[in-house]
Parts: structure tokens; C-alpha cells; sequence
């Protein structure tokens, strides 16, 4: 096709072509077109079939309003055409279709669609029963837009940015550029967005002579367009983002946003997320479709479509255009269309009055007939238009039309999105006939097209004034600016009056009230009918404004529609609930660049290099274990760990622990800290002792345990669980806020390394690498200690126990931590000493008995639960220690599940897996940690079960679906495994090998 | 993503960077008092849940690590002054 | 026997060309090729402490006083002091031989920190692909400090310049330095993640010379 040329307003280069592939052949269009743009040009009516009906879909709008010309594109699933820059070598398809959109073999499905009433898949197919399993594969493969393999890669490159502003203002047309100006001269950060490639909204592609104020300034309306942008983009303090679509604003004047990247941009599509002051909102308006039969026939369009599609494409729509429109720009763009060469037989507007004389006059000048109080009722054709038949609004009088375009529009609709999801509630206004918002949150603005205003002057000074409000919400004082802005537009005309209409009398059956899923007015009439009586109830019935243009297109007719059905009054109509994201961004633009923040000890990498699997354990990556090539048989590795515990129990092993939490606690007052939040009596902590002790929250539920030692006055040691070690300090803090006391706690989590070294030959390793005496009386059991290695690295060693051998812990800082590990590892050399994960360590420390919180205590377990009541020292009521009131409470509370250990009655049977539940005629507890004990060649394990189950000898039925043996349970694949309760410890119960 | 905080220390802030600490009800009571469990109760559990203005603790957990109070909206998710 | 090492959480791919031992740290003063900008540097082995205090007034930390206000900072002989809030302090040691404070109220935090500097042109740039906070409000004067998420993970960060020349407030036409701590385990995500977003912008590691040149050109006033 032809394009137009030198026209102000294009926003193509004719001299750069650019080639896509569609249905099998090339495509030529040129560097500025859209995806839909350039098929146009080549002849391409049709871009996809519809959701239910397979009817034929054309270009209609060219902001995404609609689903229309949803296409895959370079496999990539409903990418919208109208507004996606075309790109050399791109592979376009059509969706939803059988064949090819223009010869569709489902188009069949149009002809069913008395089958499909409104809700039809709620009403029928559910009797009889067996019919439904049938049914819903035929729905689940007819439904739905867009197909995607389930490993596809996402093509492109996908980022984020988190913009700070003082003023974000949406929507780079007239009035959004003179809000930004306005609060920029005042030195504030300003942000716009704009969704379109370039500034400009509805001046863009408009040459109507622009006249100012004072009159001294007299230019076609993209000419002044130009003129704001390139003042726009030449401010130091104005930053635009153009071509990026809003999609949330959130409280705090959070916005989100997604830009779409240009050939130039590090990113496909990038995620914004923009912190501002203050919110202008200049998003214009849409036109609002009218409705009639046929209305979405490829063919018809918005005139606002057509419009663009001549001045910033350079393609004329087609030959003759019909025009059934009820607002002024509507006329406007009739009569450029028709200097721009198309024929226009008429323009039919749907007020009897109200229209600018002026444009009447124009009109008058072509000869172009117009139809006061006339509208489109039926659009007629095959698969494209060929006729159009107006009438009058009463049906009374009508008149058909050849034409091959119809340029059809019922009003305007302001854009309101960004006000609603900033908590604005709208409200219908009788003489605009918008839904606007009635009470705006604070620093939250509106300006320009959407309040009503048309009147180019009143738009830019709306802006202005918005510009100078969000300023003041920053702080600067603009109250003479205010007053100088708002005499001005005093004397300017304000918003217009807008038409109401939706529809002339049609019958509905073909009348589309939402593009996107097929709803038509006789589906919402069933709706209503039905008793669905408000627009949020009928959406949700109908379907209509669920697809993927967001309500788009039946946004604000829907209410206006049942309003006028029900004979409301005006105050009534409220539109459906707008939600984010206002348009759709790729779920590849949310991931952004996915960086997966994790914590890596500082001997991590030796880790791996031996063999560690590593894994992450809440923030740490950490080695499960690093037996691998257990047998030379079986090359795969031991998930059991068997080889790392039998090294421990007969040699010595070593495991990296630096992920527990560490923290200095030092300051007059903390030792009131410390019995404030531990249950013992922490004035016992001694210098050169460790002491274990626990937390519990208020309900006297265990959450944390540890141990604490002296290292000097009112200077305190202490260790956490991992999972803890990162809320420790605000813990601390929280239960103190209301004291004055002084006490001060570091984190000290990350700055030490821990290695713990255990097993028989740990003494003997340890003797190699230090001068100090750490013979058994020198260093006993549960005593703290300082010394150095080499006379470089400091340790703080604690002689403990958790696996149950003789144990150090080396604390050390962390960047010589790689250095003692090394260390050790030639030390222990001929020891046999080897590295053991944590599954050798959950293992070996269950054979123990000893707890690990939160895998045998869960939110409701308290202390006495788990067989820790021993640690709680009740006589401290003057610290008000956290939990001890709950402690007293549930000290002899029944039926609570208690922590028992447990042994398998036959360990051929199989482990349980951790979790298992205990069950007889009901569930009664549940397995915590269970494994097979090579120490001790039996099945043990601890369960948490009710207390009447908890004493010793008691038989437990644990139920599992493994496939593993066990009895059998009748008529299922589930099995029974039987255990009892036995003492704990299982393993050494004196604690004889890790005093030794 | 909807409620920003006024950190007395580091300012207006995103929620995310926030821990809840719940209703401000006041130091803790004696232990000798919680030692009655419906006293304890109370205490530990019952909260006004005002749909309106109240005030509540936050913890900067991702900043300065401070307590403080501030008043919120319940309704609107909004803090206020 | 093992010659004992202090280790930075942080290695970076390039070469580098001249190397310093110090204190059991083999520090790299220069990498090669280290261009014109972005620079990212590892500064994980200068000294740094935290300094709690009832009565922060009354401190002196190597004969200066803690500034008054929570997130302002000094930067004194090469010792920048940063109020945290109210009764806690950071003090980083990044030029010229360090004492070691005795005091109870300081504990060595070097260890419990990666230290990160990042330097030159676009780096305002980089820091908005990583987080919100706003490095560029006009009404706070430099050096100031900012406590919060970078990159998802909490941080202490000192925006130490940001080339108050030229008229726009954003960060594309922005150059300046900024120092970022936060817990060591995260080094390497953290490096991994400053280095990704910087990737459009040129960024390269360099060492500490080039940092300390910066610091030196800043604070000399």
C-alpha cells in the first residue's frame, strides 16, 4: 500500500524497510510500524478469531484496548501487534485459530452461539455427573488464547529499575507535559510516563490549528506538540520514560510500571518501579465504543484508529469511511480523513446538539452529509465490511451505506485507571457523561482530557495547575502560581458536555459488549434477567472485561448499559473495580534479572571442590553431605551419609557450622537482656563455661536455642540456630522496647567461621595445631576457651557435644577460616579425618537426642514438649522472661504432643519418611526425624504424639505411601509401619564418649 | 507493596524493609498478674484490631533495626501523623 | 607449613597487576585493564568496627566525635565515621595506618562484612537497576549514609560523592563513589549482582589504589 507523504505528523522513515514473515511469506513494511501497522499495509484485514466464536477480529484500536490483534510472535503468546514495534525477521502467527485467521475452520463456532447463553458452563454439561470429565477436556482445549510448550525459552533480555522522583507524572500528552514543566521549574525530580513511542497524546497526529491565550501563538496541534515535547526533553530535571505502560500505584505513591525496549536498550522489556511524592495523572481519554450489530467486523474501528493510522502511519484505512460518532474529535477526524483522500458518504453523531460550529462549518465546506441524533445499527459484509445501515435513535428511520471502513465511536471514556488503583472512587458526572473520581487521596492529581477539558489551552493549564499541586505536596510554595493558573482558566471553557449513549435499538444477538470474550448485549440482558443486577456481578456472570485488554473496551459502557436498563438514577452507575496490571507485562519482565540473593560460607568452595552437595538451607547454601561412589558397584551417591557417620563415630570428621547465629551482647544491662528473652538463669553464665539454654515467644513455645558464655563485665557471647540468627537482635530488642535499658548487641553471625571437629581422634588433631593444653582437664566438657593458632589465628573453641563424640567448635574470624580449614585437614590427615554434611550431622545428633528446632518442634511446641522444662528456672518473676507466664500455664497441660523416640519393630520394612504421620483410627502425631542407625543397626527415630502415646513400650502405627513393605492396608497402596517408644538417648546414653 | 513506613531514623520507607510487632498495648504486666491464664490472654492475644487508627509497633529489620510506634490506618493500609 | 592467609569473600576474574601484602591480606592495589569506568573494588580487608554507646556524645573515636545525626557521616583522616542511629555508630578505616581501638564499646566487625566500593561514572545508574533508595536526594549533603536494601539484601551504604556538577538530579549524567557493606555471606550474589547490572554500563573491578585516589580527591578539601 501507498503510504502517505510528508505529512507533520508521520512517525515512520519510508526509506528504511524492514521484512516480517507471516503465514509463510515475507512482509514488507517500514521502520516506525507496529507489528499490526505493517500488516495492514500489506492487505491484512484479519489478525485472529475470537475467544468463543471464531469470529473474524480487525485492527479496532491501536492502544490495546482489545484482544484483537493478540498474535504469537517469535513464539512468544498474545503479544499485542497494534502496539509492538515491528522488527526485521520477526515470525508472526495467528492464535485460536484452525487454518489461518482469514479461512478459520472453527469459524463454525459463531453459528453455535445460541448453545453458549450467558454462564452456559455453569448451567449444563454437570448432569449427568459422568459427562463432565468428557466435557472438560473439550473446554479446557477450546478455551483460553495463545499457546505455549511448557519448555520454551523466553527469547529477550529482561531487567528492572527502581526510579525515585518528586512528581511522577502519567501520560506524556498535553496536559501531562505542562504538569511536568509546571513541577520541574520548581526544581523537583520529575518522572513521565508515556505509553505511546513518543510525547505528544491526542495533539500527536492532529494539525487543527492550535491558538494560545494571549493569542500570540498560532500552530497546527503537532506542531505544539513538538514544541512541549522538545521543552519536556530538554529539562535538566524532567526524565521521560516513553513507551512504557503503567500498571499499579500502590499506596505511598508507589508506581509500577513496564517499558517496552527500543532497538538501542539493554532489555526486551524492563519492570519500573517508581517511588514519588506526588502522583499527576494525564492519561486523556479513549473513545468509547458504540454498539450495534456487528460492531467489531473488521472494519470497524475507532475514529481515533483510523485517524492514526493516516497521519502517524501514512495509511489511509481503506476507501469510503463511514462515521458514526458522538463526540467532536470524531468529526474532526472525519474531515481530515476526507482531506487526506477517502471518501466519507456521511458522519453520524449522536447528539442532537452540543457539536463545535466550527467543525459543522468544515464539514458543510466538503459536502460531507451529517446525521444529527443518527448512529450506526448493523455492520453488513462477509468477512469484512461492505455496508453500514444508520438510523435514526429511535430505529425509526434508517439508511444504508457501501463503505469498507466504518469509524464508529459512542463518546469518550477518560482514562481513569491510575486514579481508581490509586483509591480514587469514581463516580458518574451527568454533564461529561465520565465516570470521575470523587474523592482523591492525597497527593494524587488529575489533569487534562480525562477531567473533560478538549479545549487545547484549558488542557495545557490543567496541567499546569496539577503540575503545581504535586509541587506543593513536596513542600514548595506555589500558591501565586496557583492563583495566576486558576484565573486563567476561569476564563477558559471548561470540561464539555459528553454523550451518554450506548446503543441504538438492536437486538443484541451480534452486538459485542466486550471484544475479548465474546459477551454481547443480549448476554448481559441474560445476565440481568438472571437477577445479576450490578455491573462487578454481570462481569463476573458474563465474563465480560475478564480478558486480556482489562475491561478496555466494555469498561464503561457495561455500567452505563445496565444503568439505563434498570432506569437508574445518574448517581447510580459505578464502574467494575480496575485492578493492576493495567496491561499485562511479560511474567519474564517480573522475574527482571532474577538475581537469587544466597549466603556462601568462607570455606564454601572448598566444600564443593571435595564433593559437598551443596543446598540451600534458608539463606546459606550448605553441603548436605559428600559421600558419593559409595560402593565401586554403586556409583551413585548415599543419601544416607553412612560412610561420613561411620568416620565420625571411628575417627574424627569435620563440618563447617559458620552459619550459626553469633552475637556479642555487652552494655550494664545485659544480663537483664538475657534473662529477659532465655529461660535459665543466665546470672550462672560463667567466664570459660558455655551455657545451653533456650528462648521461648510469649506462648511458651520454643523457638530458639543456644549457648551463652562470659567473656568479660557485662560482656556476653552467644550462638543461635541458623534460622534464627537473623531476627536474634530484633528479638532482644522487641521485648525490651519498653525498658531504658543499656545493653548493645552486634551480630557477629558472618565475621566468625565455625568448624566443628568430632569424633574420637578430635583431642589428638587439635593437640597438633595448638600449644595450648587442651587435655581433658585443661579443656573439659562445656568449657569455653581462647587460643591461637600458629600465633596468627585467634580461636574461641567450646568443647560440645551435639553429635555425640568428643567435639570442638573453632570459632573463627572468618577470613582466616579458610586457613585453619586447610589447617586441620593436614592435621587430621593421619586421622582419617573427613568432612560430613549436615545429613551425617542430623543423623548423628538424632541417635543423640538431641533436638533441632523445627524438625521436632513445630509453632505449638513448647519447651516441656520437647523434654527441655529442665532449662526454664522458674524463680526469676522479676526479669518477666518471655514465655515463662505460658510455661507455668502449660507445665501439666494434657493433651499436648509430646516428643518421644521411637524404634521400628522391623527395620526390613523400611524408614519412615520425616513427617510421616502416627495414626491408628486418627491421625495422632507425627515422625520428626527418622533414620537407620548404622551406629546401632536399628530404624530410631523421634515423633511428636499425643501424651497418652508418649510412654515407653507404646506401640505407634506410622503410615506410609512409599511403596516401601509394611502391612498392608486393606484396599489401598498404603502401608502401616509399626514402632515403639523407647528411652532416649539411643545412642551412648551416659554420655560417656563425648566427656572422654 | 501498599504501606510505607516513616522510620523515626531513615525516613519514609517501602513496608518490605518493616517487621510488625502488633498493637502497642503497653509494657508487659507482672508475672505475678499473667499468672492468671485469662489475664494472660489478654496480654498475649487479645487486640483491639480497630478498623481505623491505631497505633503499632515496627521494627527497620532491613535498615537501623529500630522499634517504634506509628499510627495506621487499618482500613486504607495508609500510615498516618 | 601453610602459609596462614586472610580471605576476601570477593574474587574478581581479572588479572591483577600490582599486589600488596598486608596484615596477612594479599591485597590487589591495581588490576589490569582497569578502563575508564565503572569501577567495582573490593575493599573487604580495610579495618572497620561498630561502636555502640548509651551516650554516643561522650565518644571519641580516634580523637573525633560521632556526628549527631542518625545516617550522617565524617570523614576524618581517613577514618569515615557513620551514625547508625541512636546509640550506634560504623567506623570504617580506609586510608593511612589504622589504630586499634581498646574501648569495650567496639567490636572488630571487618570480618563480619563485605566491603564494596563502587566508583565513577554511571554508577547511580547501576545502583537504581538494585534498589530504591535514593542515593540522589538533593537535600541530603554528602557523605551521608543510607540504611537498606541493595539488591535485596540489607546494607550499609555510603553515597561518599556523586559529582555535584551539571543540572540533572537522575543518575544518568551522575558520577561519584559509593561504599556498601553488608553480611559477608552475600559477597558473592552481591558481586555477581552489581556486576550484572553494570555489564551495560562497562563496569570493571579495580583495585584499591584507584578507590583511595577517589577518596583522596574528594576529602581533600
Amino acid at each position: 500500500m501507498n503510504r502517505l507523504k510528508n505529512l507533520p505528523t508521520l512517525q515512520i522513515d519510508p526509506e528504511k524497510k524492514i521484512s516480517l514473515r507471516y503465514k509463510g511469506k515475507s512482509y514488507e513494511g517500514v521502520q516506525g510500524d507496529t507489528i499490526a501497522t505493517l500488516l495492514y499495509a500489506n492487505g491484512i484485514r484479519v489478525f485472529a478469531r475470537s475467544l468463543k466464536y471464531h469470529r473474524p477480529r480487525g485492527l479496532y484500536s491501536l492502544d490495546g484496548e482489545c484482544s484483537n490483534t493478540l498474535m504469537e510472535v517469535d513464539g512468544i503468546p498474545n503479544v499485542r501487534c497494534e502496539n509492538t514495534p515491528a522488527r526485521e525477521g520477526m515470525n508472526v502467527k495467528a492464535q485460536n485459530v484452525l487454518g489461518s485467521a482469514d479461512r478459520d475452520f472453527m469459524a463454525f463456532m459463531d453459528k453455535m452461539s445460541r448453545a453458549m447463553p450467558a454462564g452456559f458452563y455453569y448451567k449444563i454439561f454437570h448432569k449427568p455427573a459422568s459427562v463432565w470429565p468428557l466435557v472438560i477436556k473439550r473446554i479446557r482445549k477450546a478455551a483460553g488464547l495463545g499457546k505455549m510448550s511448557p519448555d520454551f525459552d523466553m527469547p529477550g533480555a529482561y531487567d528492572e529499575i527502581y526510579p525515585r522522583a518528586d512528581v511522577c507524572v502519567v501520560g506524556g500528552g498535553p496536559a501531562g507535559m505542562c504538569a511536568a514543566l509546571a513541577a520541574a521549574e520548581q526544581g523537583l525530580r520529575v518522572i513521565l510516563l508515556e505509553a505511546r513511542p513518543r510525547l505528544g497524546g491526542s495533539y500527536d497526529y492532529r494539525c487543527t490549528q492550535y491558538h494560545s491565550v494571549s493569542g500570540d501563538r498560532n500552530m497546527p496541534l503537532c506542531q505544539r506538540a513538538r514544541e512541549l515535547a522538545e521543552q519536556v526533553e530538554a529539562h535538566p530535571c524532567i526524565r521521560v520514560f516513553a513507551h512504557t505502560f503503567l500498571t499499579g500505584v500502590y499506596g505511598g505513591h508507589v508506581l509500577t510500571a513496564f517499558q517496552q525496549g527500543g532497538e538501542a536498550d539493554h532489555f526486551t522489556q524492563r519492570y519500573v518501579e517508581i517511588r514519588t511524592e506526588s502522583m499527576v495523572a494525564a492519561t486523556g481519554c479513549t473513545e468509547r465504543p458504540l454498539l450495534f450489530e456487528n460492531n467489531e467486523k473488521p472494519g470497524v474501528m475507532q475514529p481515533g484508529c483510523a485517524h492514526r493510522l493516516a497521519r502517524t502511519w501514512g495509511l489511509l484505512p481503506g476507501k469510503t469511511a463511514v462515521f458514526s460518532i458522538g463526540h467532536d474529535a470524531g468529526i474532526e477526524a472525519a474531515i481530515d480523513l476526507s482531506d487526506l483522500g477517502m471518501e466519507i458518504p456521511c458522519v453520524a453523531d449522536v447528539r442532537e446538539d452540543g457539536q463545535d460550529p466550527l467543525l459543522l462549518a468544515e464539514l458543510e465546506k466538503r459536502q460531507i452529509p451529517f446525521y444529527r441524533g443518527w448512529a450506526a445499527l448493523c455492520a453488513e459484509g462477509g468477512k469484512n465490511l461492505k455496508k453500514v445501515c444508520l438510523s435514526t435513535l429511535n430505529g425509526k428511520h434508517q439508511k444504508n451505506f457501501a463503505c469498507d471502513i466504518l469509524a464508529a465511536a459512542a463518546g469518550l471514556s477518560p482514562l481513569t485507571g491510575p486514579l481508581t488503583l490509586a483509591g480514587a472512587g469514581l463516580k458518574y458526572d451527568s454533564h461529561s457523561g465520565f465516570f470521575l473520581p470523587e474523592d482523591m487521596p492525597e497527593n494524587i492529581h488529575a489533569a487534562g482530557h480525562l477531567l473533560g477539558y478538549e479545549y487545547p489551552p484549558a488542557i495545557e493549564s490543567s496541567g499546569t495547575l496539577a503540575g503545581l499541586w504535586a509541587a506543593a505536596d513536596c513542600g514548595v510554595s506555589v500558591q501565586n502560581a496557583v492563583r495566576e493558573i486558576s484565573e486563567e482558566m476561569a476564563a477558559l471553557p471548561g470540561p464539555l458536555r459528553g454523550s451518554k449513549f450506548v446503543c441504538g435499538p438492536v437486538s443484541g444477538k451480534k452486538t459485542f459488549i466486550c471484544f475479548d470474550e465474546d459477551c454481547t448485549l443480549k448476554n448481559t440482558d441474560q445476565a440481568m434477567a438472571e437477577g445479576f443486577d450490578v455491573p462487578e456481578l454481570i462481569k463476573r456472570f458474563t465474563s465480560a472485561g475478564t480478558g486480556p485488554g482489562q475491561g478496555g473496551i466494555p469498561g464503561h459502557n457495561l455500567p452505563l448499559y445496565v444503568a439505563l436498563s434498570q432506569a437508574s438514577p445518574d448517581s447510580s452507575p459505578r464502574p467494575t473495580t480496575t485492578r493492576s496490571p493495567l496491561t499485562p507485562p511479560y511474567l519474564a519482565t517480573y522475574a527482571g534479572s532474577s538475581h537469587d540473593m544466597s549466603k556462601r560460607t568462607p570455606v564454601h568452595d572448598f566444600q564443593a571442590a571435595s564433593g559437598g552437595r551443596m543446598e540451600r538451607v534458608g539463606v546459606w547454601n550448605r553441603a548436605r553431605r559428600f559421600s558419593q561412589n559409595q560402593s565401586p558397584k554403586n556409583k551413585s551417591d548415599d543419601a544416607t551419609a553412612r560412610r561420613e557417620i561411620e568416620n565420625v563415630r571411628n575417627n574424627v570428621g569435620m563440618l563447617d557450622a559458620s552459619t550459626l547465629g553469633k552475637f556479642r551482647i555487652f552494655g550494664q544491662d545485659a544480663l537483664k537482656a538475657l534473662q529477659r528473652v532465655y529461660v535459665s538463669d543466665m546470672s550462672r553464665v560463667s567466664e570459660g563455661r558455655m551455657k545451653y539454654s533456650a528462648m521461648c515467644n510469649e506462648d511458651g513455645c520454643v523457638i530458639d536455642d543456644g549457648v551463652v558464655t562470659k567473656c568479660g563485665e557485662n560482656d556476653y557471647y552467644l550462638t543461635t540456630s541458623t534460622g534464627r540468627a537473623g531476627m536474634t537482635a530484633e528479638w532482644f530488642r522487641f521485648h525490651s522496647r519498653y525498658e531504658k535499658w543499656d545493653y548493645h548487641i552486634v551480630n557477629l553471625t558472618d565475621a566468625y567461621g565455625v568448624i566443628n571437629l568430632a569424633g574420637p581422634s578430635a583431642r589428638r588433631v587439635l593437640e597438633k595445631i595448638t600449644d595450648a593444653d587442651v587435655s581433658h582437664g585443661a579443656f573439659p566438657f562445656s568449657a569455653y576457651r581462647e587460643f591461637s593458632v600458629q600465633n596468627v589465628i585467634p580461636v574461641r573453641a567450646m568443647r560440645l557435644g551435639f553429635v555425640g563424640e568428643l567435639s570442638y567448635e573453632f570459632h573463627v574470624p572468618s577470613s582466616f577460616m579458610p586457613s585453619l580449614w586447610q589447617i586441620l585437614e593436614e592435621a587430621g590427615k593421619e586421622f582419617g579425618i573427613q568432612n560430613f554434611g549436615l545429613e551425617a550431622q542430623s543423623t548423628m545428633r538424632m541417635e543423640k537426642g538431641h533436638v533441632i528446632l523445627g524438625s521436632e518442634s513445630e509453632q505449638r511446641t513448647t519447651l516441656h514438649d520437647i523434654g527441655l522444662g529442665f532449662l526454664w528456672h522458674r524463680g526469676k518473676p522479676e526479669a518477666k522472661t518471655v514465655g515463662a507466664s505460658a510455661l507455668a500455664h502449660t507445665e501439666k497441660q494434657k493433651g499436648r504432643l509430646k516428643l518421644v523416640g521411637f524404634k521400628t519393630e522391623n527395620p526390613a520394612d523400611g524408614v519412615p519418611k520425616d513427617g510421616a504421620p502416627i495414626a491408628d483410627d486418627r491421625i495422632r502425631g507425627y515422625v520428626c526425624t527418622c533414620r537407620y542407625s548404622y551406629s546401632l543397626k536399628v530404624t530410631i527415630g523421634m515423633a511428636l504424639v499425643e501424651d497418652e502415646l508418649a510412654a515407653e513400650n507404646t506401640r505407634l502405627g506410622i503410615y506410609t505411601n512409599d511403596g516401601f513393605a509394611g502391612e498392608a492396608m486393606p484396599d489401598s497402596g498404603e502401608y502401616m509401619k509399626y514402632a515403639r517408644v523407647v528411652p532416649m538417648p539411643f545412642y551412648d546414653p551416659e554420655g560417656k564418649r563425648m566427656k572422654m | 507493596m501498599s504501606v510505607s513506613i516513616t522510620c523515626p531514623v531513615c525516613g519514609k520507607r517501602k513496608g518490605y524493609e518493616f517487621r510488625f510487632g502488633g498493637e502497642d498495648k503497653g509494657a508487659k504486666p507482672e508475672e505475678s498478674v499473667l499468672a492468671d491464664p485469662a489475664a494472660w490472654c489478654d496480654y498475649v492475644h487479645m487486640n483491639e484490631c480497630r478498623a481505623g487508627v491505631q497505633k503499632e509497633w515496627w521494627c527497620h529489620k532491613d535498615g537501623c533495626g529500630t522499634w517504634f510506634c506509628i499510627k495506621r490506618d487499618t482500613v486504607k493500609n495508609i500510615e498516618v501523623k | 607449613m601453610l602459609k596462614i592467609q586472610r580471605q576476601s569473600p570477593v574474587s574478581f576474574a581479572a588479572e591483577a597487576i600490582r599486589t600488596e601484602e598486608r596484615e596477612h591480606w594479599n591485597i590487589v592495589l591495581e588490576y589490569e585493564k582497569e578502563g575508564e569506568g565503572p569501577w567495582l573494588a573490593d575493599m573487604s580487608h580495610r579495618p572497620r568496627w561498630d561502636v555502640q554507646d548509651g551516650n554516643m556524645a561522650s565518644l571519641s573515636v580516634f580523637g573525633n566525635k560521632v556526628p549527631e545525626k542518625p545516617n550522617s557521616c565524617i570523614y576524618c583522616r581517613g577514618t569515615l565515621i557513620n551514625r547508625m542511629n541512636a546509640a550506634q555508630a560504623s567506623v570504617w578505616h580506609m586510608d593511612g595506618e589504622p589504630q586499634k581501638p581498646a574501648e569495650k564499646a567496639y567490636t572488630d566487625t571487618a570480618d563480619a562484612g563485605v566491603f564494596l566500593a563502587l566508583a565513577g561514572k554511571q554508577i547511580f545508574s547501576i545502583a537504581e537497576k538494585l534498589t530504591d533508595l535514593d542515593f540522589l536526594n538533593p537535600r541530603q549533603e554528602t557523605p551521608f549514609l543510607v540504611q537498606g536494601p541493595f539488591s535485596h539484601v540489607p546494607c550499609q551504604i555510603v553515597v561518599a560523592d556523586r559529582g555535584e556538577t551539571g543540572e540533572s538530579p537522575f543518575p544518568a549524567e551522575k558520577s561519584g563513589l559509593i561504599l556498601l557493606s553488608c553480611s559477608r555471606g552475600y559477597a558473592h550474589d552481591m558481586v555477581h549482582a552489581i556486576l550484572d547490572a553494570g555489564e551495560e554500563f562497562g563496569i570493571r573491578a579495580a583495585g584499591e589504589d584507584k578507590i583511595l585516589n577517589e577518596l583522596r580527591r574528594i576529602f581533600s578539601g
